[in-house]
């Protein structure tokens, strides 16, 4: 056995017993290309049974890996195969079906959630695509823990308008069926451009085509950590010595998520995938990336300098993650979603960071505007330029962005909307009062850009 | 390949007549609807000669490979791991005969100590042990039983696996 310094011991007690250091989350995903089936029917039959089957000892596992190695596994979730490739076969119109199989099989195994009821539509439609696109409203309405995403555009594709016009058309009638809970299901609902295909965080969780039959990856968080191990720095360090401090720390994190998704996976007898090393907040005090940005040196998170300071984090978050482990994947560097992190509620709050910020901070941060409320009576025209742009700063920079944006129903600026649990408390931002329809009333498709031919 | 699923609409399909036995390959795997238009019918569903029971998940080509070529951690200080060492933090207010108590414990339940270190900071103490389970001991036994040693505002004691502490700081 090695030995090790006090101080290395209780580096570790101090980083779970007071940081909040653990497992966001434990994702199993479940390739369901062999459910497709002429009968719908059949097909929700075999897609709960495949669920079930496979992750039935999920969080009882991921539980005893805890237990064994003292480090709390917050979620446990499931990610499958993009639905409009299963259901295609079947022919049908309504999907919701195989949303209730899914919600009931998560509900029997006892998962937090369970994504993938998925389409890539970044270059066009199948009849499939658009029977799923029709029954997400209806689907994040009826069930508890089904998540949707779509793929709307990519670096090799351009960006699809005529899929980010339905997207937005989808994203307020999903909010309007779930008006009485502050448009929730919109919560539930992601686009992305250049899509992660192993991506083990919902909303945008799914495996992709080119995975194989059982992946276990592992998401790790670590904002309180990261914030603890600045704290300790003193104002005069320079920025040299943050991100030595950054990705120290990210190191650490990362090896202990390796650790715990590779003994998951050989309990379950399945292969492992990836760590996503993503610092994820949350609502509590503590565990927000706005906090970081403050200690690295910005009065407000949103305040110039911002955008800056973040972009350090993010990169300094990759290094310390791919140093530690060949399987570093997913979205991986630093998630901003408004509602859930403490400290950017509190910046909205005070008017601090605006939404034009939030997309300049999606430059540089690991996915995009994520959480973020808008005022329920906003014009399709206008959300689907948010998402339009959002999704050119993603195909251009050959990054991976996402829009998670909520209308919610009878709110205007200012106001305060409360999702509960993990997904904190929204402030509706304001769009501003300038439109873009001429341009969104064209349509089509914007090409790919010229990063996008490397061939 | 062999039949993944058996389905309700299978079942149907498959007996039309109704009664009798169904046999499926030992890895297919009976859907509940299937398994309850079977008992409607009077349908006994069969693998090998005896009734259908849910086969072991099958994980994939992966997974098969996994098992024979890889270990299932790359190890980062090349020891080999045996699952064996604990580390063992205690933090709590000082008084006479504390050490002897926890060390006593862990000489009765099995463990060999590799290392003691320990420390008084203001009337408190800060003990670290590292600790060897013997070829008998259980860790998660050893774990509850330290977890449950410290009374009311006596002391606090954490068991945590070596191999944690191994991940994190070598390479």
């Amino acid at each position: 056995m090695a030995p090790y310094t006090d101080r290395e011991i209780f580096e570790l007690v101090r980083m779970v017993e007071l940081e909040t250091l653990d497992i966001r989350t434990t994702t199993l995903g479940i390739n369901l290309l062999d459910c497709a089936d002429p009968d719908l029917e059949s097909t929700c039959e075999k897609i709960y049974t495949k669920v079930v089957h496979h992750a039935s000892k999920l969080v009882e596992t991921a539980d005893s890996v805890a237990a064994d190695y003292g480090v709390p596994i917050v979620n446990k979730r499931i990610a499958v195969t993009p639905i409009s490739l299963v259901a295609a076969a079947s022919g049908a119109d309504n999907l919701v079906p195989i949303a209730k199989a899914m919600d009931a099989a998560a509900k029997e195994v006892g998962v937090d959630f369970i994504a993938g009821f998925t389409s890539y539509v970044h270059k066009g439609f199948t009849r499939a695509d658009e029977a799923l696109f029709n029954s997400i409203p209806e689907a994040l309405d009826v069930t508890d823990h089904v998540c949707s995403s779509v793929s709307l555009a990519s670096t090799k594709a351009g960006i699809n308008m005529d899929a980010v016009r339905r997207f937005t058309q989808v994203v307020m009638e999903t909010a309007n069926r779930t008006a009485d809970r502050g448009g929730l299901g919109a919560c539930k609902l992601v686009c992305f451009s250049n899509v992660v295909e192993d991506n083990p965080f919902v909303a945008g969780a799914h495996i992709g085509i080119g995975e194989a039959e059982t992946v276990l990856s592992v998401g790790v968080s670590g904002p309180g950590v990261v914030r603890g191990a600045l704290a300790r720095l003193s104002p005069d360090d320079d920025l040299n010595a943050v991100a030595e401090t950054i990705k120290r720390t990210s190191f650490k994190i990362t090896r202990m998520g390796e650790l715990v998704g590779r003994e998951t996976a050989r309990r379950l007898g399945t292969v492992f995938g990836i760590v996503d090393v993503s610092l994820a907040p949350t609502p509590a005090i503590g565990d927000s990336i706005a906090d970081i940005l403050e200690l690295i040196g910005v009065d407000v998170t949103g305040a110039p300098g911002t955008t800056a300071a973040l972009a350090l984090l993010t990169d300094a978050v990759k290094k310390g993650g791919l140093m530690a482990s060949s399987s570093v994947g997913g979205l991986s560097g630093a998630f901003i979603p408004v509602s859930e992190d403490q400290g950017m509620i509190e910046a909205v709050r005070k008017g601090a960071l605006s939404l034009a910020k939030l997309e300049a901070m999606t430059t540089v941060c690991s996915v995009g505007l994520d959480m973020v409320a808008v005022p329920g009576d906003i014009s399709e025209d206008t959300l689907m330029g948010i998402i339009a742009d959002e999704m050119a700063i993603g195909m251009v920079n050959t990054k991976t962005t996402a829009c998670r944006i909520i209308p919610v129903p009878g709110m205007g600026p200012g106001d305060t909307v409360e999702w509960g649990g993990l997904l904190g408390t929204g402030i509706v931002q304001d769009p501003g009062k300038y439109g873009c329809a001429a341009l969104m009333r064209r349509g089509g498709r914007i090409p790919a850009p010229m990063q996008g031919f490397r061939n | 390949m062999t039949r993944r699923f058996l389905t309700a609409e299978d079942v149907r399909r498959l007996m039309q007549s109704g009664g009798g036995e169904l046999v499926v390959d030992a890895s297919t795997v009976v859907t509940p609807q299937a398994q309850e238009a079977a008992d409607a019918a009077g349908v006994r569903i069969s693998s090998g000669g005896k009734s259908w029971s849910a086969p072991t998940p099958d994980r994939g080509p992966d997974a098969e490979r996994a098992k024979n070529t890889l270990s299932h951690l790359p190890e980062p200080s090349g020891d080999s791991d045996d699952g064996r060492g604990v580390i063992v933090t205690v933090v709590g207010k000082n008084r006479s005969g504390v050490l002897a108590e926890i060390t006593g414990h862990l000489a009765t339940a099995g463990c060999n100590i590799h290392k003691v270190s320990q420390e008084i900071v203001e009337g408190y103490f800060h003990l670290i042990l590292t600790i060897e389970l013997d070829g008998s001991a259980s860790f998660d036994v050893l774990k509850a039983e330290l977890e449950c040693m410290g009374g009311d505002g006596d002391f606090v004691a954490r068991a945590m696996h070596e191999r944690v502490f191994r991940f994190m700081h070598r390479v």
